[in-house]
């Protein structure tokens, strides 16, 4: 099996639906011969690939250890408040997901936090909320 | 050939030799987790770290090939040391707490972690187990995970895609978070499973079992208003007693009947028995459909782990699939009906119990459209635990029979646990059937054995009768991809486990090949042994077709015997 190809499907999929569909799951199964488990395995171990639907922004904010010992637990608890959601989570009018992630390659600038393509360091509380409001 | 030296011992070895293979050959061995002959490797438990001279890092032995002038060391201080700090890494990701759940577990008695920790010789644990957490799936009517004691060794995942080609599981997450799981997190009941259960022989820990019986099969014994009939798998007989401490493939028929009738069985019958009568219905089906140009080739339809695979891989093909019912369902349908009626039973009072080397027949007894045939199924597992429970000292109890009618059967009802079996049984009655002439070899050869895909060919009546068996849903696959690209045949044999049901998932663990084979062996020895080896030559076939079906084939045998099928897909 070619793994390049498959996972440029993947991304593509992901990229067309925001999320990787059950049939389309089926679909790539088929195509690439292989049982629609490993396909569903593969999202699992990928941090970019989505069962569900995810919200327009996707805000990811780094919590290993540079970022937490720049107290990156109250960016996130200040998220959490001001989107109502809770890590992993959707916001019903499917805006923003929330997730808690490891390093995003700043670690000298954290805290340090994503919206979707878009990395932001040295965030402060104002300014995580500041950043939520602009998408809003 | 390279040369090695393991532990100071110089050998030999070819090109393409593992260390782990070598190790065997010196008599030295090297304890491992995720490695499993006959399976790829993975090479993700670390247990069988080995020293490499000239190597800074231990190189696990079951993933690092021989190369020439090697010199290993399997247990120096340094590799035991670190053997031992893996082993306990992954008890602590393992679901043993203080409650000691151990000794309650499905595996009490042959686990592998606990076998591994004898042969490393642990003698403490330093660090306290992890609960995950982890809900149990309960969603299939066969199989039960139980996730906490999973260690993520895969083997129960390459199990499924290499030797069964379905694929059913799939780790997912990273790091310490991995998980096995189905598709969608969806549960192997609600999934492609075949419920053949070979997952189960290849777990080390007690992280897969059958969906257990037993409980409720105690309380029909013990409730005095039920009469309680069981009926044994062909299977069962030539493997049982290993859960005893017996050499793999002892016959223990009458210690088993003995220990069934202490237990409180009110009669103790013979799945063999209505494997004779399907071999009539099923015979008379084939010669039907040739005569009269009907869907060939035709396909056994016994296994219910082949049966869930056609419904679920090859829909199309359900025509060709036998319309007869699998013995154990053919045995609870005559119980129920004429066996209920000549002993003035009436049909609630009546429990029909079956034993079965078989976690697929658990669900097919929950089929709607044979419900109520089988109350219950047993593994033979859950059978040896039983007699244990009881205090029973089987293998030692005198011989008894098999109660009359539906205990009696020929040698071709015995085959049946053996891959080929039902084809050969098949054969010997077809031929006398269509030609009235007396068949001068009973014994087929060719279709016996562990090759995955066997042929034969047979004379019969100026016909030349194709036929082709295969074992183990890889092969099964294999096969039916022939048959799809023109291949043709008459009569086609299919059954889900490697083996046969010999080695069926609710057989006692450990079933390898080597142990197959013994037991296999032991199928055919029982068969030559018999007077009567020809189904149709069974004197209370006959007698329950004079008496109560009419003839093969007839209305009566149609509504009680035959089933239908539902297309599943994927
Ligand atoms: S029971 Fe058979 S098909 Fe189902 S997961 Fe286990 S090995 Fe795969
Ligand atoms: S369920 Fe058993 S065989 Fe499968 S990964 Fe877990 S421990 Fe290994
Ligand atoms: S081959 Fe035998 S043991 Fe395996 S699924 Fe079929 S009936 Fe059950
Ligand atoms: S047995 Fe070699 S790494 Fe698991």
């Amino acid at each position: 099996m070619n793994y390049a190809n498959f996972l440029e499907r993947m991304h593509n999929i992901q990229d067309t639906y925001g999320y990787i569909p059950e049939c389309e799951i089926d679909k790539v199964a088929r195509e690439f011969n292989i049982p629609r488990s490993k396909v569903y395995g593969t999202i699992r171990f990928y941090s970019m690939f989505y069962t569900e639907p995810t919200g327009k922004y996707i805000i990811r904010v780094c919590d290993s250890l540079s970022c937490h010992i720049n107290e990156s637990k109250e960016i996130v608890e200040v998220i959490k408040d001001y989107l109502g959601i809770d890590n992993g989570e959707t916001t019903e009018d499917r805006k923003f997901t929330l997730e808690i992630v490891e390093c995003l390659g700043h670690c000298g600038e954290g805290p340090v936090m994503m919206v979707n393509d878009h990395i932001y360091t040295h965030v402060s509380k104002t300014m995580a909320i500041e950043i939520l409001d602009k998408c809003v | 050939m390279l040369k090695v030296n393991i532990d100071g011992q110089n050998l030999e070895v070819a090109e393409g030799t593992t260390i782990l293979e070598a190790a065997k050959k010196a008599h030295i061995k090297i304890p491992t987790l995720c490695y499993e002959e006959g399976l790829s490797i993975y090479g993700g438990c670390r247990l069988c770290v080995v020293e490499v001279e000239g190597e800074n890092l231990l190189q696990p032995a079951c993933a690092t090939e021989i190369r020439d002038g090697m010199i290993v060391r399997t247990h120096s201080p340094k590799v035991r040391e670190v053997r031992k700090t893996l082993f306990e890494l992954i008890i602590a990701s393992h679901d043993i707490s203080c409650e000691l759940n151990c000794l309650t577990c499905s595996r009490n008695g042959s686990c592998e972690l606990r076998k591994v920790a004898e042969d490393i010789g642990i003698t403490e644990i330093r660090l306290s187990p992890i609960n995950k957490g982890y809900g149990e799936d309960k969603s299939s009517y066969a199989i039960m995970r139980e996730p906490n004691k999973c260690i993520t060794c895969g083997r129960c995942i390459r199990k499924c895609e290499e030797v069964q080609g379905i694929g059913i599981f799939t780790m997912a997450n990273r790091g310490p978070a991995t998980i096995v799981t189905t598709f969608g997190d969806k549960g192997m009941g609600n999934v492609e499973c075949t419920n053949c259960g070979q997952c189960i022989h290849a777990c080390p820990t007690g992280a897969l079992h059958e969906v257990y019986h037993y409980e409720s099969v105690w309380d029909v014994l013990h409730d005095e208003s039920k009469h309680v009939v069981v009926q044994t798998a062909p299977a069962v007989r030539v493997a049982i007693s290993e859960a005893f401490g017996d050499e793999p493939g002892t016959i223990a028929t009458g210690q088993m009947v003995a220990a069934l009738r202490r237990l409180g069985f009110d009669k103790v019958f013979d799945t063999n028995f209505s494997a004779d009568l399907t071999i009539m219905e099923e015979g008379t089906e084939l010669i039907q459909r040739i005569k009269e140009g009907g869907t060939l080739p035709l396909f056994t339809s016994c296994s219910p782990g082949w049966i869930k695979f056609i419904e679920h891989f090859y829909p199309e093909f359900l025509p060709h699939l036998s319309s007869c019912k699998s013995p154990q369902q053919m045995f609870g349908a005559i119980a129920k009906s004429y066996y209920a009626e000549k002993n003035n039973i009436p049909r609630e009072d009546l429990v029909v119990v079956s034993v079965m080397p078989c976690t697929a027949k658990k669900f097919e007894a929950k089929r709607p459209e044979m419900d109520g045939d089988v109350d219950y199924v047993l593994t033979t597992r859950e059978l040896a635990g039983m007699i244990k429970a009881a205090g029973i000292d089987m293998v030692n109890l005198e011989e008894e029979e098999y109660d009359r009618i539906m205990g009696t059967s020929t040698g071709a009802a015995d085959i049946f646990g053996a891959t080929g079996g039902v084809m050969e049984a098949a054969l010997r009655t077809a031929y006398e059937l269509i030609t009235g002439k007396e068949l001068e070899k009973l014994d087929f050869y060719d279709v016996r054995g562990m090759t995955g895909i066997k042929e034969t060919e047979v004379e019969i009546d100026g016909l030349t009768v194709r036929a082709a068996v295969a074992h183990g849903l890889g092969n099964v696959r294999k096969l039916m991809e022939m048959i799809k690209a023109g291949k043709e045949y008459h009569f086609v044999e299919l059954m889900a486990c490697p083996g046969g049901c010999i080695g069926g998932g609710g057989q006692p663990i450990p079933t390898t090949d080597e142990i197959r084979q013994k037991r296999i062996d032991s199928i055919y020895q029982i068969d030559k042994n018999k007077k009567l080896r020809k189904s149709h030559e069974n004197p209370y076939i006959k007698k329950l077709y004079d008496e109560y079906l009419g003839e093969p084939g007839s209305h009566r045998a149609h509504e009680l015997l035959h089933t239908h099928y539902t297309a599943r897909g994927v």
